[in-house]
């Protein structure tokens, strides 16, 4: 028999420990987690004696003041990430719009596939592109010169290109954190709006927009960030037009022998000074107006009827869909079957070897298991670590709870490649023997990708009324049952968005992974990216497939274990 | 201020030279001894075979690709099944960078390193990385060869690069013949090279820069030459007409893509051609010395070579004495190879040529 609400409240009391003492555990400790290896770091970009030497022999601040010479890559490292974030925002919140609050034609099909885009990843995006449009040897050149045309019609290769690429695969990421902030919107004002004259365009911008705002900031937070940080994109498409930015500089910086991490560590600690820009307005934005969208009030999510204009929004999920998934992986199932990508291959140029060197690695045959099971454990302890500290950030009134928001977001200011040395040296001299297991990675992900975790949740919590948890309170509930039985429900849309993003990000994970991984602890994107760097394009395409596939196949099983799972606890 | 051209920069004289400057390198671990060698297969160890299986492991640390290493350690594990592998890829600066952190810290996880370049090589041994071991198998290597004192490290292939072009983009009375030629405007904004980070591009540049002076270099920057980190890359490219010329052509990346049908031939200067060799040793600590031991031992032998030589993802130039020849029919003998001279000035360039060439390619 199920307890009555009173028993529950009860048992609750009797084993939830006091709200602070586990707040400031949980805070502290994920605070630790981020801190850790980051003094590691600050202490390698004051390091003015020999660059290899650890602990570092003289201490100066020549790695920051030596850093102006390196200011034309910081510029094309702003340029491109500020243009792939508006671009990307701009295709997350325009489809998280379609998907969520209009009558689309297959709306919960599209809305499934709009997480592909993330699975394909964009180093796999890159390479496609790379084969699609390079100015050269570009499909879509030849064809022009096929036709008569002279030169090229389209280049990937270019600042804009590398944009593009990226706010491709990273407006996935913004259509699930705008989406979900969506999907916890009660309808009822905008159909007030609409009740009271206003179109459906002025209803979007006027009511949908500024209620979803933190959703939006947010997920244009996290995305610029994740920008300034990306690496596969600017190095594939980049490095033909001796275009850099601070990601492909640093790992040219870090590659070499002697490897110059101090200059790399200075340039990484001085985006800390970007990043702590963007929380700061992120924060000011949300403390100058309220955003609650859920309320005591019951609603249910309804999508507006918009008419004609769905064949026209079913038109631009399609586009999306095309040029961000279908396209990439259509072309790079094409080159995986090649001996050397041709537009127009002969028989003998076709082959099944790329397949076969692909699963005859240790890298394809263990590496992918231990990928798939770091990313299952990465969402489920990131979900559960990452949904109590929003709370603890956003309702918890802890003094400090502000500074934890700040601190989590350090990770993503820095390049992960960087941020990796400072985690290797920081669990190295740890005293348990993780370094070189999956736990260190494991460690590593979680670590790595709290940003993420929280953006994505702190969005809907954001949305949620601070009155329906003192309600709660003022029917004796403790702060643990209030917790478990109000607040992580009604997150719910958030945790399952920050689960799949989690997941799929720790599979695809590349910059951490490099330097962390040991002999036995191996994961597979890294052995793309060598494989593109010193095999071939098209070993690396059919990689790249393999990964592709087993994520889908992943995720397929997980969503029909967890589905009975849920029938089974309802029946 | 141009230097003065060198002359006759040969093989045996680099590695003489080379061999020379090593000896300033301090003694450093305990004392050479000579290892009872015992003959297991075809080629001699001074492992203890028995314990090297009751190890049952080998930790190798290393920078091919992940199928060129998954090629060699399959090699080995076929030929020793009670020893099972494992193995950690990065470029040779990361690997380095890698290793010596966890020496520094106290974990000694790897067994076998492998390293592209001297520089690191030469520096683990000062820190007393390397163990010093001899193994029986470098009686059939000239001691040029060999680290000094023999023991450290050994070299268990040799890379070399020439000048590769597209043949549909360049008609055979157009390409390339000297080092001078790859200057020549008519390939400006169609030529590729290496980044600073390869070892091969440092040689290149090191020998190119004695053999004609420093403004050969600067001349080679009006070209906007493109940089890549590995071979593949730029093969790929040259393979598919992105780019008319590779300045930097690894013979091995050749072979490889020549394979594949890509419509590129090799040109190999009449002045030589830029060489490097790579390092092979057990390191101090080892968890696995004696499968360490077995592991060098059988990658310096007539076996193990022949999967350097002969396997077309690796085709690394033996030096043994009695080596035969690769698969393409040649020899290493067959190439006129150029290494630098002095390994002191070839080491102390290096800060000089990442920055130049980093300015080169617009880093």
């Amino acid at each position: 028999m199920s307890p009555t609400p009173s028993e529950g409240i009860a048992r609750a009391r009797s084993w939830w420990p006091g709200p602070r003492l586990v707040s400031v555990l949980v805070g502290g400790g994920a605070a630790i987690l981020v801190l850790y290896p980051i003094a590691y770091l600050i202490q390698a970009s004051l390091s003015v004696g020999d660059p290899q030497a650890r602990p570092p022999e003289a201490y100066g601040f020549d790695n920051f003041t030596g850093l102006g010479r390196y200011a034309h890559i910081l510029g094309n490292t702003l340029q491109v990430a500020a243009v792939a974030t508006v671009l990307a925002v701009v295709v997350g919140f325009v489809m998280g719009w379609i998907l969520s609050r209009t009558n689309v034609p297959g709306r919960a099909a599209l809305e499934q596939l709009m997480a592909m885009p993330y699975y394909v990843t964009p180093l796999m995006g890159a390479l496609a592109w790379a084969i699609i449009a390079s100015p050269g040897s570009g499909f879509v050149n030849q064809l022009w010169r096929g036709m008569g045309g002279e030169g090229h019609v389209i280049d990937i290769n270019t600042s804009w290109g590398i944009a593009w690429v990226m706010a491709l695969f990273e407006g996935s990421v913004a259509f699930v954190m705008i989406g979900a902030v969506m999907k916890s919107m009660d309808p009822s004002m905008e159909e007030a709006s609409q009740v009271l004259g206003a179109g459906r365009t002025r209803t979007m911008l006027r009511i949908t927009l500024p209620l979803v705002l933190p959703g939006v900031l947010g997920a244009a937070v996290y995305v610029f960030a994740e920008m300034l940080g990306s690496f596969s994109a600017a190095l594939v498409l980049g490095l033909p037009a001796r275009f850099y930015v601070v990601t492909t500089a640093m790992y040219q910086m870090v590659s070499q022998y002697p490897p110059r991490f101090p200059t790399a560590a200075a340039m990484g600690v001085s985006l800390f000074a970007v990043m702590f820009g963007m929380v700061w307005i992120y924060r000011r934005i949300i403390s100058a107006g309220t955003y609650v969208t859920i309320t005591g009030k019951a609603f249910r999510p309804r999508v507006m009827d918009v008419g004609s204009l769905r064949w026209p929004f079913l038109a631009i999920c399609l586009a999306y869909l095309t040029v961000a998934v279908i396209l990439p992986v259509l072309t790079i199932v094409y080159a995986s079957f090649q001996h050397l990508t041709a537009a127009s291959p002969g028989l003998r140029n076709l082959t099944l070897a790329n397949y076969a060197t692909a699963l005859s690695l240790d890298a394809v045959r263990s590496a992918l298991w231990n990928s798939l099971l770091l990313g299952l454990a990465t969402a489920s302890i990131g979900v559960l670590l990452i949904g109590f500290l929003s709370w603890l950030i956003y309702r918890s009134r802890l003094p400090g709870a502000g500074v934890i928001e700040y601190l989590l977001m350090f990770p993503q200011a820095v390049p992960r490649l960087v941020f990796a040395f400072g985690m290797m040296w920081a669990w190295l001299v740890f005293p348990l023997p993780i370094y070189g297991t999956l736990w260190l990675l494991l460690i590593a992900y979680v670590t790595v990708f709290l940003p993420l975790g929280l953006r994505t949740i702190s969005g809907v919590i954001l949305q949620i009324d601070r009155a329906l948890e003192e309600s709660a309170q003022m029917c004796g509930a403790t702060w643990g049952y209030r917790l478990r039985t109000v607040t992580m429900p009604l997150l719910k849309p958030g945790l399952v968005a920050a689960w799949l993003l989690l997941f799929i990000a720790s599979v695809r994970e590349l910059g951490a992974s490099i330097l962390l991984m040991g002999p036995k602890s191996k994961v597979i994107t890294p052995a793309i990216v060598e494989s593109w760097f010193s095999t071939s394009t098209e070993l690396a395409a059919a990689m790249a497939l393999l990964q592709t596939l087993a994520v889908a196949v992943a995720l397929v099983i997980m969503f029909a274990v967890a589905r009975r799972a849920v029938q089974g606890g309802g029946e | 201020m141009t230097e003065r051209a060198h002359t006759a920069v040969t093989r045996r004289r680099f590695l003489k030279t080379g061999a020379l400057a090593a000896v300033a390198v301090p003694l450093v671990g305990r004392a050479s001894r000579a290892d009872a060698a015992t003959k297991v297969l075809d080629f001699s160890t001074g492992a203890d075979v028995a314990k090297a299986e009751a190890e049952g492991e080998v930790v190798y640390y290393g920078h091919d690709s992940e199928p060129g290493i998954a090629v060699l350690l399959d090699a080995f594990k076929k030929d020793f099944p009670k020893i099972k592998t494992s193995y950690v890829r990065l470029q040779t600066g990361a690997l380095y960078a890698k290793v010596t952190a966890e020496r520094s810290a106290g974990r000694f996880g790897v067994d076998v390193l492998q390293l592209s370049d001297i520089s690191p090589a030469i520096d683990f041994q000062k820190k007393g990385g390397w163990e010093q071991y001899q193994s029986p198998e470098y009686a059939a290597y000239k001691p040029e060869y060999l680290s000094t004192p023999a023991g450290y490290f050994g070299v268990p292939g040799v890379g070399f690069a020439g000048i590769a072009y597209n043949r549909t983009k360049l008609k055979p009375e157009q390409a390339p013949k000297t080092w001078k030629d790859i200057n020549n405007p008519a390939y400006r904004d169609g030529v590729s090279v290496k980044l600073a980070t390869s070892g091969m591009q440092h040689s290149q540049w090191y020998i190119l820069r004695k053999m004609y002076g420093n403004d050969f270099w600067q001349e080679f920057a009006k070209q906007r030459p493109k940089g890549f980190d590995a071979r593949a890359q730029l093969f790929d490219r040259l393979a598919k007409g992105d780019d008319r010329m590779c300045a930097l052509a690894e013979y091995a990346g050749y072979t490889l893509y020549q394979e594949k049908g890509a419509e590129i031939d090799f040109v190999a200067p009449p002045e030589g051609m830029p060489a490097i060799a790579i390092y092979i040793g057990v390191v101090n600590k080892a968890p696995h010395p004696e499968a360490a031991k077995l592991f060098v031992d059988w990658a310096l032998s007539k076996r193990g070579q022949a999967i350097y030589q002969n396997q077309k993802i690796l085709l690394y130039g033996s030096v043994r004495n009695d080596a035969g020849p690769m698969p393409t029919g040649k020899r290493l003998a067959d190439f006129k190879l150029l290494f630098p001279t002095d390994w002191n000035d070839y080491v102390a360039s290096h800060p000089l040529f990442v920055k130049e060439w980093n300015s080169i390619m617009g880093l």
